[in-house]
């Protein structure tokens, strides 16, 4: 609030005072700004040197210094490798997939959740959805392995009931459901967390805004399409360009888990899995390193040009 | 807040950017571990006239298991490192993995921290800490200390030696005599109802299966294992003197004449696959054979809910699942059967296990170590009769009492009446075994139970001399094809490795018909070949013909 006042004082007057004594009147703000630039600087910047590897034979007795330098060997062994196309096949399939389903997913919940008029079954249904969150992937993974399992498997033993099959599916060995099978665990997992900042949001909404138009005669998927998402239309695009920016970490801890049936690896195998089997495993860490550059390049050119097309609805991150 | 979200939405940019590369940034510090020998070499001309005579003074080094599934038990707190800790005066300091193992190991190269000892497979990892000068070699201590020299023989100790010629390596479960548990395991109450018919061939044993299905839906028929890892030991059973080590992950290579060749092509490899894919389509293996994790196969086993079960080590659910579930019925239990051969085979000439001589892995004392040959001293005083007996059994007076001419223990009457503390030792030291001697392990073990009458001997020694040491195949001259991973050759043998898993499990789970698991073993070839098989192969075949040189076969 003090800032306001602060922007609000600096532009009647007009003059623009020097930037010490700016930042001397922001003094207490800037002190807490401290700490988390402070953060970024040592855990992000300074480890950054490391990407110099990506150019050498890194050898972990050598260190930087010894190591010899190789310009782009691995970066062309990359490319070349005969798995790069699945790999990255697998990577934008699986990501869009997850964008395409469970990004709407949350917004779908909170806004469905924000129509429930009974305080406790709204708690209630909040509280088991967001739990799945802090539930490891091993654990996760677990679940889902012994449900879709063929010997008294709980889906199995479902649809035979159902008499929808005769003989038990093995879910996990065949890669036609294994995109299926990761995209739905990965909504259920996370879609009541996602959803609690839309809700917030949603609580931000002025009331007055939906008394007038249900006085217009405006049902209530009306309001929900002409008033609630309009007004929470920021928050969504703010949380769509980061997730585009996110676009090649297709996930890892869940493929690494529900995909280790060597017969899932041409559907399953995303950058990152790649990365770690070929590069760390083996002791490849320039390798490793250059694969991960390369990824973390393209999500960087991705984040910008999402921010560049969100920037003409008034909505980009910069 | 323009500027807030800036701040943000870069920050995140580089985060992401980072998080990417943080795995792999190491500390940047140079060869510092090769400028660490302390003061070894002046311990070690001091000792050069007189050996080193443990428990005269203490000694104390740092032990670290290079492996993600291994903590080393706290020294002192079981009997029988507490009476080494309590006469010898050693101590040993360990340093977990902590679940990663290679990330562990990283991280002390990097920092220049090694601890004194490293206990981890031969191989790779080995030779890279050898090149940089890490390791210290063994020949000096070699005549001095006579345990190693006398129990392991010089043949097993030249496989052991690095390129330079020197010895870094203190095998472990080293031995001259087969040992190994791999083969079939039946179910014994199923058997009998059904009439306990022959389970010679692959014919029969088929036949069985789908006698099993039939009459008990709820028991898997054939149990396969994680990873159908039964599936490799059933190559065995289409050949003569056929160890399935060569179709397996780690080799992929099949001699033939004198050259290693591809295991796409190989027969042998390509008619066990449409055995077992048959198996599998009509429901007669595992059916999540390659999710299931390993907890699942061993509750299937205790709980008898398998008919047969193959693997490389049977016994070990074997004799849980024998011993409770005969306590409950006299008739149930598990016993073995002699390999499955195909029909027209020599059934003394299947072998379904290998060993070799190197045992299983290795020993390695670091530069870090102060007193590298007090070190050695004591591994070796371990690997010898009296560290065995009592690292193996406990102190004197418990188990045993006394020696035999051969120095075989003398077993005491608790040894076979209070069997519970007996296990409950020898399960306390079952990870403190670094450096195990087989051959006088077993010996030991088979001395003391061919004097019992037959009720009391150990369900797993009985078919250990029956049947498994009798069907396990030598493949000492197999030992360390394997390249390092940041090779060429090692590149190549990732990427076979994955195309071959692959195959493997598609052939096996996803194929319809014998056409078709011949069709993806093909096309495995086909790809395998694209990535460099062949120089793969050819550098697998120069390491075998190093290794029979060595073995003067």
């Amino acid at each position: 609030m003090q800032n306001t006042t602060h922007r609000v004082t600096i532009e009647k007057s007009k003059v623009k005072p020097s930037l010490f004594k700016r930042f001397g009147r922001q003094w207490d703000l800037q002190l807490m700004v401290l700490p988390p630039l402070l953060f970024i600087f040592v855990f992000s910047y300074i480890p950054m040197y490391g990407v110099l590897m990506a150019f050498q034979d890194y050898s972990l007795f050598e260190g930087f210094a010894g190591s010899p330098w190789v310009g782009f060997k691995h970066f062309e062994m990359f490319f070349g490798a005969p798995e790069f196309w699945t790999v990255i096949r697998n990577t934008v399939v699986i990501s869009l997939l997850k964008l395409l389903i469970g990004f709407p997913a949350p917004i779908i919940l909170a806004l469905l959740l924000n129509e429930v008029r009974n305080r406790v079954f709204k708690k209630v249904v909040q509280t088991i959805s967001y739990l799945p969150h802090f539930l490891s992937w091993v654990i996760v993974s677990g679940f889902v392995m012994s449900m879709l399992s063929t010997e008294n498997g709980s889906v199995n033993m479902l649809l035979q009931n159902l008499n929808l099959i005769k003989e038990p599916i093995n879910f996990l060995s065949l890669p036609e459901y294994f995109w299926t099978i990761l995209v739905t665990t990965g909504v259920w997992k996370e879609i009541g967390f996602a959803s609690i900042v839309y809700l917030a949001a949603i609580a931000g909404v002025d009331p007055h805004m939906h008394e007038a138009a249900a006085m217009d005669g405006a049902g209530k998927l009306r309001q929900i399409f002409s008033i609630t998402l309009p007004a929470i239309l920021p928050v969504i695009i703010v949380f769509l360009i980061l997730a585009i920016g996110n676009l090649l970490s297709a996930g890892f801890e869940d493929i690494l888990l529900l995909g280790s049936n060597p017969v899932l690896r041409d559907v399953g195998d995303v950058l990152d899995t790649y990365v770690y089997r070929t590069g760390i495993q083996n002791n490849r860490y320039s390798y490793a390193t250059a694969a991960g550059l390369f990824k973390s390049l393209l999500g960087v050119l991705l984040l910008v040009g999402a921010n560049y097309a969100a920037r003409k609805s008034g909505n980009s991150l910069w | 807040m323009k500027n807030g979200k800036k701040v943000f939405g870069f920050g995140s940019a580089l985060l992401a950017l980072t998080l990417a590369m943080t795995g792999c940034t190491g500390g940047g510090g140079s060869s510092t571990v090769s400028g660490e020998a302390k003061g070894g070499e002046g311990s070690t001309a001091e000792a050069a006239g007189n050996a080193y005579v443990l428990g005269e003074q203490p000694l104390e080094f740092s032990f670290y298991g290079h492996y993600d599934w291994y903590t080393m038990p706290n020294w002192g707190e079981d009997k029988a490192s507490e009476w080494i800790k309590a006469n010898k005066k050693v101590n040993v300091v360990p340093i977990s993995s902590g679940g990663n193992a290679k990330q562990k190991l990283s991280t002390m190269i990097v920092s220049g921290e090694l601890p004194d000892v490293i206990w981890t497979e031969r191989g790779a990892d080995v030779e890279s800490l050898r090149k940089a000068g890490a390791l210290v070699p063994f020949d000096d201590y070699l005549d001095k200390y006579p345990n190693l020299k006398k129990w392991a023989g010089q043949e097993t100790i030249d496989m052991l030696r690095s390129e330079d010629g020197k010895l870094y390596q203190f095998p472990n479960w080293y031995t001259t005599q087969p040992n190994g548990n791999a083969g079939y395991l039946v179910n014994k109450k199923i058997y009998n109802d059904l009439g306990a018919p022959s389970l010679e061939t692959t014919d029969e044993l088929y036949d069985y299966l789908v006698q099993v299905k039939a009459k008990y839906p709820d028991v898997v028929p054939l149990e396969v294992g994680q990873s159908a890892g039964g599936v490799d030991i059933m190559t065995s059973a289409f050949a003569e003197n056929r160890p399935y080590q060569y179709s397996s992950l780690s080799m992929k290579a099949i001699p033939s004449g004198d050259a290693l060749t591809s295991v796409f092509t190989d027969e042998v490899f390509r008619e066990t696959l449409v055995y077992a894919n048959r198996l599998y389509r009509e429901k007669l293996i595992s059916q999540d054979a390659f999710t299931q994790p390993l907890e699942q196969v061993e509750q299937k086993i205790i709980t008898g809910k398998a008919a047969v079960y193959v693997a490389s080590s049977p016994t070990e659910f074997g004799a849980i699942g024998n011993s409770i579930l005969s306590e409950e019925d006299p008739e149930a239990g598990y016993i073995m059967v002699w390999p499955v051969h195909k029909e027209g085979l020599d059934k003394n000439k299947i072998f379904p296990g290998t060993y070799n001589q190197l045992g299983w892995n290795v020993s390695v004392i670091t530069k870090s170590a102060k007193d590298p040959e007090a070190v050695f001293a004591f591994l070796d005083w371990l690997t010898g009769p009296e560290g065995q007996r009592i690292s193996m059994w406990g102190p004197e007076g418990l188990y045993w009492d006394g020696v035999d001419e051969e120095e075989a223990p003398k077993f005491t009457d608790a040894f076979t009446s209070d069997t519970k503390g007996r296990d409950e030792l020898m399960n306390s030291t079952v990870n403190l075994q670094w450096v195990g001697n087989t051959v006088y392990v077993d010996n030991s073990k088979m001395k003391f139970e061919s004097t019992l009458p037959e009720d009391k001997k150990s369900w797993e020694t009985k078919w250990q001399s029956e049947i498994t040491w009798k069907t396990q195949y030598d493949t000492t001259e197999f030992v360390n094809l394997n390249p390092a991973g940041d090779t060429n050759e090692g590149i190549i043998e990732q990427s076979v490795g994955e195309i071959y898993e692959k195959a493997k499990a598609q052939a096996i789970l996803n194929a319809g018909s014998e056409e078709e698991v011949l069709a993806i073993l093909d096309q495995a070839e086909k790809d395998a070949q694209q990535v460099g098989y062949a120089q793969l192969l050819e550098y697998k075949t120069q390491k075998w013909k190093e290794n029979l040189e060595k073995l003067g076969r």
